[in-house]
């Protein structure tokens, strides 16, 4: 454990502090995170040049459709994705890296001819990351409330409506419960406008510091957010039942009682906050998932995020812009979950001695 | 086979099976997802051979409302919809069926494995897991089924258990660490054994009922993704519930009180499918391990 | 049938700091009530320590928190009365110098919080995993303080230096620890110090040193030793460990299948016991003096708590019984030396017929 260091001062070399280094959470942590970045690069790379049907085959064939002839249409295919097609693959390969490394994604070729796609990609990412970030914020605060409460009240009548609500929700497709909600609120129910299920922002709106801007963005958000929650929602709620009830079997929390603590600190500082160590992990799951569902939701609500970018560019067989939307979207996500380790390792003491690992 | 005696492995076979369903009939909200989930298998798989099918459209009874002619209502070709959810089963279930058991099958290799040799093999195995685990996969997922036509229900279930088994092998790995803690496997290793008879005669027989319960978990996500693949189109099925209800949202049937049926109907089967899944799963979960918490 | 005796102390002048009534507590489980605490009463004067001794599943562990009313949810109190007296000036405003009896089984919300740790700590037996692991030592210190009132900041970091020194910590190193960065003796004298912290007048240790090896042990018990002459507080000792309860306590109390057999002083308790079962563990003992050969364990095992045999619950295992012990449980009952109490009906001819020598007395 800890014991090299309180030894006291022997001999401190260059290889003690490339130990110290080596073994030092924050450090491995950003590590992995990178080679999980590097490993997705590589992956798409490959998706693209290797797969059977080969998309830069379809892009060559859709180009020549477009009245170009064979040899333009392979260098038009060439330039829009940055590859040289006819150098060996281990040079397309380091090609590839370098323009990545550089920002640069190629071009769309079918939804915005010749605009890059790291343009295309740079106007949407900040409303997807803005909707499922906030969603799944709210969903952990609420999961994570209902949770304790159905472990405090084990067995009751309430700890059995939540977890059989919550195992059911979790069950029911995201797009069907977007469907149901615009249905429910907006056709039957009449309660939230229709043109506030389309589209991000009003016509007319500018972003900007504005509460006619935080007005109209709330109002447009507040479905599509709503699905969101929704969706992950049961998931928190199961995962910190269980967590707490099993936090509350620790003798810290016994102890706790017994030195006459109030019970507000014992659920929030004794209970709450160890029992929800564990679903800081999940929420590097959570936001896979919910990233994952943003091209469904997206799509149904017009939201003007990656997610519907990337059902356009499906739907036009864009490969360029299919291929930027994977590698930023996977790699913000992955990012995304370095954070979430690195806030894990802030609130539990006890990794940040040691390596951590299982 | 082994000549030499084992220390005593509870034994279970096919009566366990009768004994489960015995359990469960006696659970309530199990018995009442285990008849939801037989009826409707039963409706998908036998239905058709009874129900002919809907072939032509009859455009004098478009977007009909349930009535007594028409019990479910009629979709934007007129056709029955009761007959449209018995035919449109057989595809979702069977991808389900085929999914749930491929994923089963590589999180209980990759799951075993990592419990089983620990090590460089856990660490390496795991760290996979929690990759496949963390990326957006149904983004991978979409874009793939663009490059690689997933046209019959094999493909398709062999792809969403490439996607969907990290979560379970991580259950599998923790279920089998706590049984490797367990006296007769501790003395089956004492025993030498060996690996392929500790894990295939001792392990995964008392693992059965878990293996059972995230089957129909796995099942369970399979619907979920295939919902959405069909949604987005890139899934070319001819008619399943799935198109069923995207092609009514395709026409606006949402905002047609007359069409809403050709909407709600399939959305329900899929809805009322997940549910009695879920209900056969947590039950299960309930007589085989009560004190189990699901965790993340 | 049976009604409470009253054992009290006249070891000490004043009133008893703590007097237990015919506490019964049982638990709920599937296959029946189980009778973990059956009717005992006893005494712990101002000042005094009390070692309980038993078998684990005598009902000692439930005894203790009962004490300071934290069973779990499936246990009851059946009956049963618990009494403590406050001495002297009361710390929060009243400043009556009189003695205050509180009953604790009365207490509720604020005022049970306020009982529990200031009049009553209790340290217990998984000290291991007493702390909360991602708050510092200074923080669960200030936890605490702040819940009662007490001192903050400074002059909670001086008082705590000062218990630190009493339990031979290196206060520097500790106060601004996580509990994972120090090793299990020192958790534990962390928590006995955090026990001091209010100064209150009634310590229950359960098992303080049983999760720690033969060394760690020694110290804690060293450290105990050191407190009892340096401050004035009362003591209940919860072990199974014949030997230390013999270093620490003024009375032993022995406990048997939820019940109280054996009640004396210290000194008679290893001269002279009177019960089969005290005198059965004491040659379980091995010491110095004794051979090897005599040391001997009980026959048998523990009653199942919820089908207690009939009659006097040790019968199965003592060499003793007759048709009365079978039939008829005899209660807490004085001996012939004062102050020495007994529940056994052949007690006059145990120590006799036990061949019960001298030798378990050596401490």
């Amino acid at each position: 454990m800890s014991s090299r260091a309180t030894v006291g001062p022997p001999k401190k070399t260059a290889s003690y502090y490339l130990e110290k280094i080596a073994t030092n959470y924050w450090v491995r942590t950003i590590a992995k995170k990178l080679l999980i970045v590097w490993i997705v690069m590589t992956l798409t790379f490959f998706i693209i040049r290797a797969l059977p049907g080969n998309p830069v085959e379809i892009m060559v064939m859709s180009l020549m459709d477009s009245g170009l002839s064979s040899e333009e249409a392979y260098a038009r295919a060439a330039s829009l994705l940055r590859i040289d097609l006819d150098a060996p693959l281990g040079k397309q390969y380091l090609d590839y890296m370098t323009n990545l490394l550089h920002g640069d994604l190629g071009d769309s070729y079918v939804l915005a001819i010749n605009k890059p796609v790291a343009t295309l990609i740079a106007q949407r990412l900040p409303w997807t990351l803005f909707s499922v970030g906030t969603s799944l914020l709210i969903s952990f605060i609420i999961g994570m409330f209902l949770g304790t409460l159905a472990a405090y009240w084990r067995n009751s009548f309430i700890d059995h409506a939540l977890t059989n609500f919550s195992a059911a929700i979790e069950s029911i497709p995201n797009t069907l419960t977007a469907i149901v909600l615009v249905l429910l609120l907006g056709v039957t129910w009449k309660v939230v406008p229709l043109n506030f299920m389309r589209g991000s922002l009003s016509p007319g709106i500018k972003p900007g510091f504005t509460t006619a801007f935080l007005v109209d963005l709330f109002k447009h958000y507040a479905v599509p957010g709503a699905v969101y929650v929704f969706s992950t929602l049961g998931g928190w709620m199961l995962s910190m039942r269980s967590s707490t009830i099993s936090t509350l079997g620790e003798d810290y929390v016994t102890v706790a009682r017994a030195r006459g603590l109030p019970d507000l600190r014992i659920i929030t500082a004794y209970v709450g906050r160890n029992a929800s160590l564990p679903l800081i992990t999940g929420l590097a799951i959570s936001l896979g998932f919910a990233v994952g569902g943003s091209i469904l939701i997206e799509s149904i609500f017009v939201y003007q995020g990656i997610g519907l970018l990337l059902n356009q560019a499906i739907a036009k067989r864009d490969y360029p812009v299919m291929q930027g939307i994977l590698l930023v979207t996977t790699i913000t996500v992955i990012l995304s979950t370095a954070l979430a380790d690195l806030l894990y390792g802030w609130l539990d003491p006890r990794i940040r001695v040691t390596g951590g690992g299982e | 086979m082994s000549k030499i005696e084992t220390a005593p492995a509870p034994q279970k076979r096919p009566n366990e099976a009768l004994r489960t369903l015995k359990l469960l009939a006696r659970n309530r909200i199990g018995l009442l997802g285990l008849i939801i989930f037989v009826l409707m298998t039963f409706m998908s798989l036998v239905g058709p051979l009874i129900v002919p099918p809907e072939t032509q459209a009859h455009v004098e009874q478009i977007y009909q409302p349930p009535s007594a002619a028409h019990p479910l209502g009629t979709d934007f070709q007129g056709r029955e919809m009761w007959k449209m959810v018995i035919h449109g089963g057989r595809d979702v279930l069977i991808v389900a069926f085929l999914a749930g058991i491929l994923t089963t099958l590589v999180a209980v290799t990759v799951g075993a494995a990592s419990a089983f040799f620990g090590g460089w093999v856990d660490s390496l195995l795991m760290s996979i897991t929690d990759m496949w685990l963390t990326i957006p996969r149904f983004l991978l997922l979409v874009v793939v089924a663009t490059l690689v036509r997933l046209e019959n229900v094999w493909m398709l279930a062999l792809f969403l258990a490439f996607f969907g088994w990290p979560g379970l092998a991580r259950q599998i790995r923790s279920q089998v660490l706590s049984l490797k803690q367990r006296e007769y496997i501790e003395a089956a290793q004492l025993l030498d054994l060996g690996s392929a008879h500790i894990i295939f005669r001792e392990m995964l027989p008392n693992m059965m009922s878990y293996i059972v319960i995230a089957m129909i978990n796995a099942m369970t996500s399979a619907i979920y993704s295939q919902t959405g693949l069909v949604f987005l189109g890139v899934v070319p099925f001819g008619n399943n519930w799935g198109v069923m209800f995207s092609l009514a949202y395709a026409k606006n049937a949402i905002y047609n009180p007359n069409a809403a049926a050709s909407l709600l109907v399939p959305m329900g089967a899929i809805i009322l499918f997940q549910i009695s899944l879920v209900m056969l799963s947590r039950s299960l979960e309930e007589i085989f391990n009560p004190r189990l918490q699901r965790g993340v | 049938m049976s009604q409470p005796i009253h054992v009290s102390t006249v070891q000490r002048t004043s009133a008893p700091a703590l007097s237990v009534q015919g506490l019964t507590i049982t638990y709920q489980a599937k296959r029946g009530d189980v009778q973990a605490v059956r009717n005992v009463s006893f005494d712990v004067g101002r000042g005094e320590a009390l070692a309980i001794i038993g078998e684990s599943g005598s009902g000692k562990t439930t005894l203790g928190l009962g004490i300071v009313r934290l069973l779990p949810s499936t246990a009851t109190i059946r009956q049963g009365e618990l009494l403590y007296r406050r001495f002297g000036a009361a710390g929060n405003g009243g400043g009556t110098s009189a003695t205050s009896e509180v009953d604790v089984l009365q207490l509720k919300g604020r005022d049970l919080r306020q009982f529990r740790w200031k009049e009553c700590a209790m340290v217990f037996q998984a000290a291991l995993n007493a702390f909360n692991p991602v708050l510092r030592v200074s923080d669960q210190f200030g936890d605490t303080a702040r819940a009662h009132g007490y001192l903050q900041g400074r002059e909670l970091a001086d008082r705590a230096r000062h218990l630190f020194e009493l339990v031979r910590l290196d206060s520097e190193r500790v106060w601004r620890a996580y509990p994972h960065e120090l090793s299990g003796g020192m958790r534990q004298r962390v928590l006995i110090a955090l026990g001091l912290l209010l100064e209150p007048q009634l310590l229950i240790l359960d098992e303080p040193t049983t999760a720690l090896d033969i060394l760690t042990q020694r110290n804690i018990m060293d450290v105990l030793k050191d407190l009892r002459q340096k401050l004035d507080f009362s003591l209940i000792f919860i072990s199974h460990d014949l030997s230390l309860a013999a270093e620490l306590a003024d009375r032993v109390a022995t406990m048997y299948a939820g019940k109280l057999v054996e009640l004396s002083d210290v000194y008679t308790t290893f001269k002279n016991p009177v019960h089969p079962y005290t005198i059965g563990l004491i040659h379980a003992v091995p010491t110095l003096t004794a051979h090897r050969d005599h040391v001997s364990s009980i026959p048998g095992s523990p009653p199942d708590l919820i089908d207690l045999p009939s009659g006097c619950k040790f019968h199965p295992r003592c060499p003793l019984a007759d048709q009365r012990c079978r039939e008829e449980e005899p209660e807490l009952a004085p001996a012939s030396e004062a102050h020495h109490w007994v529940a056994c009906w052949n007690w006059q001819s145990a120590s006799d017929r036990l061949h019960n020598g001298q030798k378990g007395a050596s401490a």
